[in-house]
């Protein structure tokens, strides 16, 4: 891990690495806040913003936080980012604060920011930790970004909320629904499978 | 009357993996084989039955009483994980055979987000103490239905021929699709 | 320094300061968002009440009451009513003649349904000139004596309104909340 740059460091969450994609980490909000791409790309950026936050603190303290609490240390520096996150939605962005709801706490529980944490803030320097935290951050918001479309375009016909499919299409509802969040996922992991095996023959 | 409502809208309608997106992580993992997805899911259960009791009443006797909401979810996570801790100790202590069947599922559970989003769904509901009770009981065993279910599915699956791209993560979400669309039947139950 | 007196200090120390940040963060947003719900608020309340001369906010028991008066008369009051929905609290502004026996306008304030089914209560994307007809149809409706709903076909009685094809639940949910919270703060504005 050492060996790689500084590019690659960020690099590796866009794609080989992608929590979403590759790791499946953090599926939960992945499926629910992704009905439209505004929701998605919200997601994405607040999830992003706790990651290099936590990263960042877990990194600069990773020598005096005690082995044995360093869970609990983690999760309540990330509880306390995300309470911060969930509370400025709030002041400034109150209809995105609405949709996201009740999703936003969930970040805590996000498995791919506890999980970097883990392998590796505690374990790096604060630089080489703010670029994986990045890189990481940009992934997940980036898949979020091509799923909630897919979904939207699909299932209600608009990008962002602008019309953008012929006047005739009937949207496929079952898309914004719970089911097609799960088949629009599915197919995406496959498509990702089926290009990383092309590229590797 | 309405505890029976909550009760059947936690377990089927608004069921935590299928419709509200809840525990998707011990759902990817766990449910390849029935046993452990069975355990799981009671281990999940009876935390969740716990947990959801403590938050219900420190954010009620505490935190508003206090004007203290803000702390909300950094008191709440970290009952969660104490609470995780102290059951997992417990049970080591009180049952070997209980432990040896759940003891494993308990540490991943501190990050399972259907502990926190119920701890945070009775709040967010304004359920009272013996409506938060009955949410929690419906919502685990919901979680612990679809857990199997998605373990038989797959035990049989290991025998289909999925196509390659598809194998694993892919071909479970396409399947959790499936059962998805099915439990939206369950909405005209009332 | 002994081992556990280490983990105290630090925990203790990383509570502290996540208490202290979340404080001050509190002061700072809290009257944004109190400021935000009260904008939200009484844009509903100008929204369901008919023109009006002036308002007047009676607090009575549980309800806060936006009278609303053309010259010395009142015209129409609005008040909140709230319930469970499919999956969420549902929250409307209700206005009503003072007798309580016509709805005004309702305006939906609060909900996380089902997105794409029950969030068609409060908007509905398909419905290009007019998407809240749902909440629309409570126009001019009667309340006694009391309100229904049909599905799949047009109302045809006065207290009648159509449920949402997809999330009749939600649909019921308003209507057992209207039902509900109209008689309860009828009861409350006629008492002293």
């Amino acid at each position: 891990m050492r060996n790689r740059t500084v590019i690659q460091e960020f690099i590796k969450g866009l794609w080989e690495e992608n929590p979403v994609l590759v790791s499946l980490l953090g599926l939960c909000p992945v499926l629910a806040v992704t009905v439209s791409a505004e929701n998605g790309m919200a997601m994405g950026l607040a999830a992003t913003f706790v990651l290099i936050s936590s990263s960042f603190l877990v990194s600069m303290f990773r020598k005096v936080i005690p082995g044995q609490v360093r869970i609990a240390s983690y999760i309540v520096i990330i509880a306390t980012f995300v309470t911060i996150a969930d509370r400025f939605l709030a002041a400034f962005t109150p209809d995105i604060s609405k949709s996201l709801g009740p999703f936003i706490p969930l970040i805590i529980v996000n498995c791919i920011i506890l999980g970097r944490q883990e392998a590796f803030a505690s374990k790096n320097n604060i630089g080489r930790s703010l670029l994986d935290a990045l890189g990481m951050g940009v992934g997940f918001t980036l898949t979020l970004l091509v799923l909630s479309s897919i979904r939207e375009i699909l299932g209600s016909g608009t990008w962002f909320g602008m019309e953008i499919m012929w006047p005739s299409f009937s949207p496929w509802q079952v898309m914004i629904l719970p089911p097609g969040a799960f088949l629009a996922l599915g197919c995406m992991i496959a498509g990702a499978n089926w290009i990383n095996r092309r590229r590797k023959s | 009357m309405n505890l029976i409502v909550i009760f059947i809208s936690a377990a089927l309608i608004n069921n935590f993996i299928l419709s509200q997106f809840l525990g998707i992580c011990p759902f990817v993992g766990v449910s390849k084989k029935i046993d452990s997805a069975f355990s799981m899911g009671i281990a999940v259960t009876f935390v969740m039955v716990i947990s959801a009791m403590v938050t219900w009443l420190i954010y009620h006797l505490i935190l508003v009483p206090f004007n203290l909401q803000i702390l909300e979810y950094v008191a709440f996570i970290l009952v969660i994980a104490s609470l995780v801790q102290l059951v997992e100790m417990f049970i080591r202590k009180v049952s070997k055979p209980l432990y040896d069947a759940l003891g494993i599922f308990l540490p991943l559970i501190t990050t399972n987000c259907a502990i926190l989003g119920l701890a945070l769904n009775a709040v967010l509901n304004e359920y009272n103490f013996s409506e938060t009770l009955i949410y929690s009981v419906g919502a685990g065993l919901g979680f612990t239905m679809a857990l199997v279910i998605m373990a038989g599915i797959r035990e049989e699956l290991e025998l289909a021929p999925v196509p390659r791209s598809f194998q694993g993560a892919a071909i479970t979400m396409i399947v959790a699709g499936s059962l998805a669309l099915a439990f939206m039947g369950f909405a005209g139950l009332i | 320094m002994s081992n556990t007196a280490k983990i105290i200090i630090v925990l203790t120390l990383i509570t502290m300061i996540s208490g202290g940040v979340l404080a001050l963060l509190d002061n700072y947003t809290k009257p944004r968002i109190e400021a935000y719900k009260e904008k939200v608020k009484n844009a509903a309340v100008d929204e369901v009440l008919p023109p009006n001369d002036r308002v007047e906010k009676i607090e009575k028991g549980e309800y806060q009451f936006y009278v609303a008066y053309k010259g010395n008369d009142i015209i129409a009051i609005a008040f909140k009513a709230f319930g469970g929905g499919f999956q969420s609290k549902l929250v409307l502004m209700v206005g009503i003649t003072p007798d309580f026996t016509e709805i005004t306008s309702v305006k939906m304030l609060e909900q996380v349904e089902t997105p794409g089914l029950g969030t068609k209560i409060e908007y509905d994307p398909a419905n290009k000139e007019k998407p809240a007809w749902f909440t629309d149809q409570f126009k001019n409706l009667k309340t006694q004596p009391e309100i229904t709903y049909v599905k799949n076909v047009k109302p045809t009685k006065n207290t009648e309104i159509q449920a949402i094809t997809g999330a009749t639940i939600s649909s019921k949910a308003v209507v057992i909340i209207l039902n509900e919270h109209i008689a309860k703060a009828k009861a409350t504005w006629e008492s002293n």
